[in-house]
C-alpha cells in the first residue's frame, strides 16, 4: 500500500507510468536530484501525515518506502 | 531608516546578513559586520569544534552585538560544531547543503535561532515545519554551493509558500539589490561577495584582487554534470581544468569529487590565482572597492532607502 502510494506520488511528479517503478529504481536514474527528493518528501509528509528526515541516504524508491513504513509502525 | 521584522527578531539594526563563506568568514569579519549593524556570520566550514570555539571567542572579544555561525551540513565535523553552537548559545545558526532537522531540538533548547539556506520551495516548507525562524532563499547567482533557481524566481515563490520571514541571497551587492529584494517579498538580504572585500576580511589579498577585478561574466559553474557539489567561482585555470575533466568521457562522480579538494584553501589562504577555487557571485562585477564593513552596510542602506522613497514615481 505504502509502495503503491509512493509510486503514485513519484509518477505524478515526474510524469511517468507508475507501473515502471520498482523498489530498486534509483532516483538518479529517474533524473531526481536532492531538491526533487525534498519535494517528494514534503508531498509524502502531507499524504501520510508524518514527518520524515531528508538525508543523502535516500537513493531509491525502496529507501523511501522503508523510511515511511518505519514511521507508520 | 529601513526596518523589517527580522531586525526585531534578531536584535540587529539593518536587515542584512554577511554570508558564511568557508575559509573567509572568520570571527573578525563577523564581528565587524555585527558592529556595523548587520548580522556577521562565522563559517564553521570543514573545521572542527576547537576551530569554531576559537572564532566565536574572537568575535565575542570584538563585539557585544548578535552574530551567527554557518554550518555546512556535509562537513565531517557537523555534529561537534552543531553542539558547540548550542553550548555557546550563539544567537543565530545558518545552515547550508542539507536539512539540519536532527540538530533542531538541541538548538531550540539552547535558544539558538535557526535560519537555513534553501534552494527550493519544498526545502523552505520542510525547514518551517522543523522549526526554522526564517529562511534564506538563495538564487544561483551567488558564489559557492548553488541550486538551480535564480533569486528573482525563488524569493517570491518561497515568500508565498511559508509564513516565516524570507531573506534574499544571490546577486545582491548594493542598495538596488536590497530594494528589489524587499519588493520580491524578502524582509532582509544576505551578501557574501561584497563583504569578502571588507577591510576587516582576512582572506588573501589576491582573492580580493580577483573579486575587485571581476566583471559580469567572470564566474563559471563547476560540478554541474554529476550534481551534489555545484559551485560558482571565478574563471581561472582551476575552473577550466575542472570543466575539462568533468566533461571528459572517463569522468565519474567520484573522480570529479576529488577535483576540488584543497582548492578553497589554495585560494583563500595561499592566494594561488591559478589553481585556487575563488568562490564569488555573479555580482562580483559590481564590487569595486575595499571598504570597512560598517561603511558598506551604511552605503547600501542609504541607497536602498533613496530608491524605495522614489519608487512611487513609477505609479501615475
Amino acid at each position: 500500500m505504502v509502495f503503491e502510494k509512493i509510486c503514485g506520488i513519484i509518477a505524478e511528479k515526474i510524469n511517468c507510468d507508475a507501473s515502471t517503478l520498482s523498489e530498486d529504481t534509483k532516483f538518479a536514474d529517474l533524473g531526481i536530484d536532492s531538491l526533487d527528493v525534498t519535494e517528494l518528501v514534503m508531498n509524502i509528509e502531507d499524504e501520510f501525515g508524518i514527518e520524515l528526515e531528508v538525508d543523502s541516504s535516500l537513493q531509491s524508491v525502496g529507501d523511501l518506502v522503508k523510511l515511511v513504513e518505519s514511521k507508520l509502525d | 531608516m529601513i526596518v523589517s521584522p527580522i531586525c526585531e527578531m534578531l536584535g540587529i539594526k539593518y536587515p542584512i546578513f554577511q554570508g558564511g563563506m568557508a575559509w573567509i568568514a572568520d570571527g573578525k569579519l563577523a564581528a565587524a559586520v555585527s558592529n556595523g549593524g548587520g548580522l556577521g556570520i562565522i563559517s564553521a566550514m570543514n573545521a572542527d569544534a576547537d576551530y569554531l570555539k576559537g572564532q566565536i571567542d574572537i568575535a565575542r572579544s570584538l563585539t557585544d552585538k548578535p552574530f551567527g555561525v554557518n554550518i555546512m551540513l556535509m562537513s565531517p565535523y557537523a555534529d561537534e560544531v552543531a553542539e558547540i553552537v548550542a553550548r555557546e548559545k550563539v544567537p543565530v545558526v545558518t545552515t547550508g547543503a542539507g536539512i539540519p532537522a536532527k540538530y533542531m531540538p538541541r538548538w531550540a533548547e539552547a535558544g539558538v535561532k535557526v535560519i537555513p539556506v534553501v534552494a527550493s520551495v519544498a526545502m523552505a516548507k520542510k525547514m518551517e515545519r522543523c522549526g526554522a525562524v526564517a529562511v534564506i532563499a538563495e538564487g544561483m547567482e551567488s558564489g559557492g554551493h548553488i541550486g538551480e533557481l535564480t533569486t528573482m524566481a525563488i524569493v517570491p515563490q518561497v515568500r508565498d509558500a511559508v509564513s516565516i520571514p524570507v531573506i534574499a541571497a544571490g546577486g545582491i551587492a548594493d542598495g538596488r539589490g536590497v530594494a528589489a529584494s524587499l519588493m520580491l517579498g524578502a524582509c532582509g538580504v544576505q551578501l557574501g561577495t561584497r563583504f569578502l572585500v571588507a577591510e576587516e576580511c582576512s582572506v588573501h589579498q589576491n582573492y580580493k584582487e580577483m573579486v575587485l577585478k571581476a566583471g559580469d561574466i567572470s564566474t563559471a559553474v563547476t560540478g554541474l554534470r554529476f550534481g551534489g557539489n555545484t559551485c560558482r567561482s571565478i574563471k581561472n585555470a582551476f575552473t577550466r581544468n575542472f570543466q575539462k575533466e568533468e566533461y571528459s568521457p572517463d569522468a565519474t562522480a567520484e573522480s570529479v569529487a576529488l577535483l576540488g579538494v584543497g582548492a578553497l584553501r589554495k585560494a583563500a589562504v595561499e592566494g594561488d590565482k591559478q589553481d585556487g577555487c575563488f568562490l564569488a557571485g555573479q555580482i562580483a562585477g559590481l564590487v569595486s572597492k575595499e571598504q570597512p564593513a560598517a561603511e558598506i552596510i551604511e552605503e547600501i542602506f542609504k541607497e536602498a532607502e533613496a530608491l524605495l522613497k522614489g519608487a512611487a514615481s513609477w505609479v501615475k
